[in-house]
């Protein structure tokens, strides 16, 4: 089957018409890295945009940033372990939309905008019943659990307690920081 | 012949007790602590308490998918990865591989098991009730099933021997729709609850307690010298616990029984048959398949006790054929693998809470609230049979909420390393009814790897759960109104039979031999010197959870079996 009658046929079996992106980014299909489920992959340029992205979602503040924590690997790795075709595909198109856009090449500012948009697309695309989990979704979950449960996100972020010993009721003082177990 | 003789000799003990898990353990204590030589089979690996509990003591970035299933761990567990998410890199290692051990759905079943020393009493969730009195009577009353051969007082002071031994938290309340049991301190409950609580007792006047749980609050004499310590609130028990924190076979029971010298442990083993001796009109051992060497090997022993897990139990008599029980052992009544019986959960409401931004807790408290049954009960009446409780609780949300929460950036990360705001969830565990339909069975040609018949499921839920359902997803959402909770959210998951872990009543106890497999002290009524003793034995299934009530029955016919051994009545 032409790849671009297979893309349109999962995009159906969805449940979803095209969104804005796809269509963008149809004629980048042919171009994006062949893939298969056991074998997800991104190109060098794609795992650029990941970092990216990541960073701009968690960035380096006094904190360590999301790059620093190991995150854009991480998000590789589990979309390639635990996701399954219909997660990889929407992955694959968010992200060639992007690179379509030259997004690396964008100013700070311009990537922030164009990201606050792919997040108002995703809001209004999970609620018309998309199946299956969005880009921009993706993005964030894994963002966040790679770097909240990374050693460096974990101890800069959390007052970290491997053993409490004890459960107990108390009061939050001023700017405390969640307890992280 | 004399080589037989020693070998057979070699073989043979007192009892037998088939199964580690949550009863196997119990039964073998009891057994050993009672003068009798015990062997236990177990058909996993063996697991050794603390060195064996590999991810107990991991960070959270030790674990490389961070608590997510891989598609291929969700590919090999297929069944076990029903249970939301639990087989992950923390605990699949006490799941058993489903794709090596098949079953077969004629109608969807969620079969979840342990195959390993202590089975699913390594991760069970620890909820700790007592039956009622009219829990016992519910059949009888209401006509379903058959009557139980046994009231609440027959097994009282079981409960509270069990319970001793065990070590339960929790709060004495004096209802009699959830009797008190021997309680050690109870854990607290959060500002949100204690309000919940005091709305629910005013306006409904409806109990909330602290769940009743089997982690030790404030070990005592008989913990301890097992080297069972205070619980630390880390809330990892399904990873096994290395202070001994909460109670398993692994952690009580076995080394109890190890202690006395009498007990003897065989895993990787697989119980394909009971040996029946026609003349003697007795059960006399077990054959035994070595999981890893396929050999067979016969053991021998004056009783037998049937802990395998309700339906690992249950098709260990129907595969044990002779002259005398042609359709399986015991199965005189057609009742072996019948009444197949659970608790209906995923089923529910949640909500946010308003205020209370100043109150925080220190710990992870590894238990829930607990709502008692209230319907059917005194003046209420449904249209529909029995009952339910809820489990749940409220606590403040954690980074997970940025998923869903609009935005990203700097303020968006500092703003997650602080508490969020509260939420809670309750969610309801319904009584299932006894239905003869509801059942298991051998399939004639397809066998595991070992050559043991792969069992058949054709159960589901009936009219009276569904219709149970739906109140217990208005009740939870009424209950969470009347604490005056916002943005209240109901649920109910598409679940089976199966999956409430609590599966049962495969061989039920019963006054009547032509209508029940066990008489009341669990003895087969065709074959005396056999006891089940684990989930098969549940005649009804209550609602609450079953686990010290399967270890009360367990001690009370271990008991009565070492009388009636000393009784000569088992020869």
């Amino acid at each position: 089957m032409h790849r671009r009658d297979a893309i349109k046929k999962v995009a159906l079996l969805l449940g979803g018409a095209f969104s804005a992106p796809t269509l963008l980014a149809m004629n980048r299909w042919e171009q994006v890295a062949l893939f298969d489920e056991s074998n997800f992959t991104l190109t060098d340029l794609q795992r650029k945009i990941v970092a990216e992205i990541a960073e701009l979602i968690l960035p380096k503040t006094s904190t360590a940033g999301a790059k620093e924590a190991g995150v854009p690997a991480f998000i590789e790795m589990m979309l390639k372990d635990c996701y399954a075709k219909p997660e990889h595909l929407s992955f694959m198109e968010g992200i060639a939309a992007l690179e379509q856009d030259k997004f690396l090449e964008m100013t700070a500012t311009v990537q922030t905008e164009r990201l606050k948009k792919v997040e108002a697309e995703t809001k209004t695309l999970m609620k018309s019943g998309f199946k299956g989990v969005p880009f921009w979704r993706l993005m964030k979950e894994l963002t966040l659990l790679g770097y909240f449960t990374s050693e460096v996100g974990v101890k800069s972020s959390f007052e970290y307690v491997q053993i409490p010993s004890k459960f107990e009721l108390t009061k939050l003082k001023p700017n405390q920081k969640a307890y992280a177990y | 012949m004399n080589l037989n003789i020693d070998a057979k000799k070699k073989n043979s003990y007192d009892a037998i007790v088939v199964g580690s898990g949550m009863t196997g353990g119990m039964a073998a204590k009891e057994l050993t602590e009672r003068g009798l030589k015990v062997l236990m089979v177990e058909r996993g690996r063996e697991v050794k308490h603390v060195t064996d509990y590999e991810t107990a003591m991991k960070e959270p970035w030790d674990l490389q998918h961070r608590g997510k299933v891989s598609t291929y761990a969700a590919e090999e567990r297929w069944a076990n990865k029903r249970f939301w998410g639990l087989v992950n890199e923390e605990t699949d290692k006490f799941f058993t591989n489903d794709t090596e051990n098949p079953y077969v759905e004629k109608r969807p079943f969620d079969w979840i098991r342990a195959y390993h020393t202590g089975g699913k009493s390594m991760h069970w969730g620890r909820q700790s009730y007592r039956w009622n009195k009219q829990d016992f009577e519910a059949n009888l009353k209401d006509g379903n099933g058959v009557d139980w051969p046994i009231r609440y007082e027959d097994l009282e002071k079981w409960y509270t021997h069990v319970e001793k031994f065990v070590g339960i938290s929790g709060q004495a309340e004096g209802l009699d729709v959830l009797p008190d049991g021997h309680f050690l301190p109870a854990m607290p409950m959060t500002m949100p609850e204690l309000h919940f609580k005091k709305m629910l007792k005013e306006k409904l006047n409806r109990p909330v307690t602290i769940g009743r749980v089997a982690n030790l609050t404030q070990p005592q004499k008989v913990h301890t010298e097992l080297g069972r310590g205070t619980c630390q609130f880390r809330n990892k028990c399904p990873r096994g616990c290395p202070f001994g924190g909460y109670y398993s076979s692994i952690s009580g029971s076995i080394p109890a029984a190890m202690r006395t010298k009498r007990l003897t442990i065989l895993h990787d083993s697989i119980v394909s048959e009971l040996i029946y001796d026609e003349k003697k009109g007795k059960a006399t051992g077990i054959k035994v398949i070595d999981q890893k060497t396929m050999q067979m090997e016969e053991y021998f022993a004056k009783i037998i006790f049937l802990n395998a897990g309700s339906m690992n139990t249950a098709a260990l008599m129907l595969h044990s054929k002779s002259n005398r029980f042609p359709t399986g052992f015991g199965n005189d009544s057609d009742q072996v693998g019948r009444n197949i019986m659970d608790h209906h959960l995923g089923v529910g409401a949640g909500a946010r809470i308003e205020g209370f931004e100043e109150d925080y807790m220190f710990g992870q408290r590894p238990n829930a609230l607990y709502i008692p049954r209230f319907r059917n009960w005194g003046s209420d009446k449904q249209s529909y049979l029995r009952g339910f409780g809820y489990q749940g609780g409220a606590s403040r949300d954690d980074w997970n909420r940025g998923v869903q929460a609009d935005g990203f950036g700097a303020t968006f990360k500092e703003d997650l390393t602080k508490p969020g705001s509260w939420s809670i969830r309750i969610g309801g565990f319904g009584e299932v009814l006894p239905n003869p339909n509801n059942r298991m069975s051998l399939d004639a040609d397809k066998k595991d790897k070992w050559g043991v018949p792969l069992i058949v499921f054709d159960a589901a839920f009936g009219e009276n759960e569904l219709t149970m359902r739906k109140d217990m997803m208005q009740s939870a959402v009424e209950m969470l109104d009347t604490a005056g909770f916002k943005d209240i959210t109901s649920f109910d998951y598409p679940t089976h039979l199966g999956l409430g872990i609590h599966d049962m009543g495969t061989a039920r106890m019963g006054r009547d031999a032509k209508t029940s497999v066990l008489n009341a002290f669990n003895q087969v009524h065709a074959c005396k010197n056999v006891f089940v003793t684990d989930g098969a034995a549940m005649t009804s299934s209550s609602c609450v959870n079953p686990s010290i009530t399967y270890m009360a029955l367990t001690a009370r016919a271990a008991d009565f079996a070492v009388a009636e051994l000393k009784k000569q009545n088992l020869k």
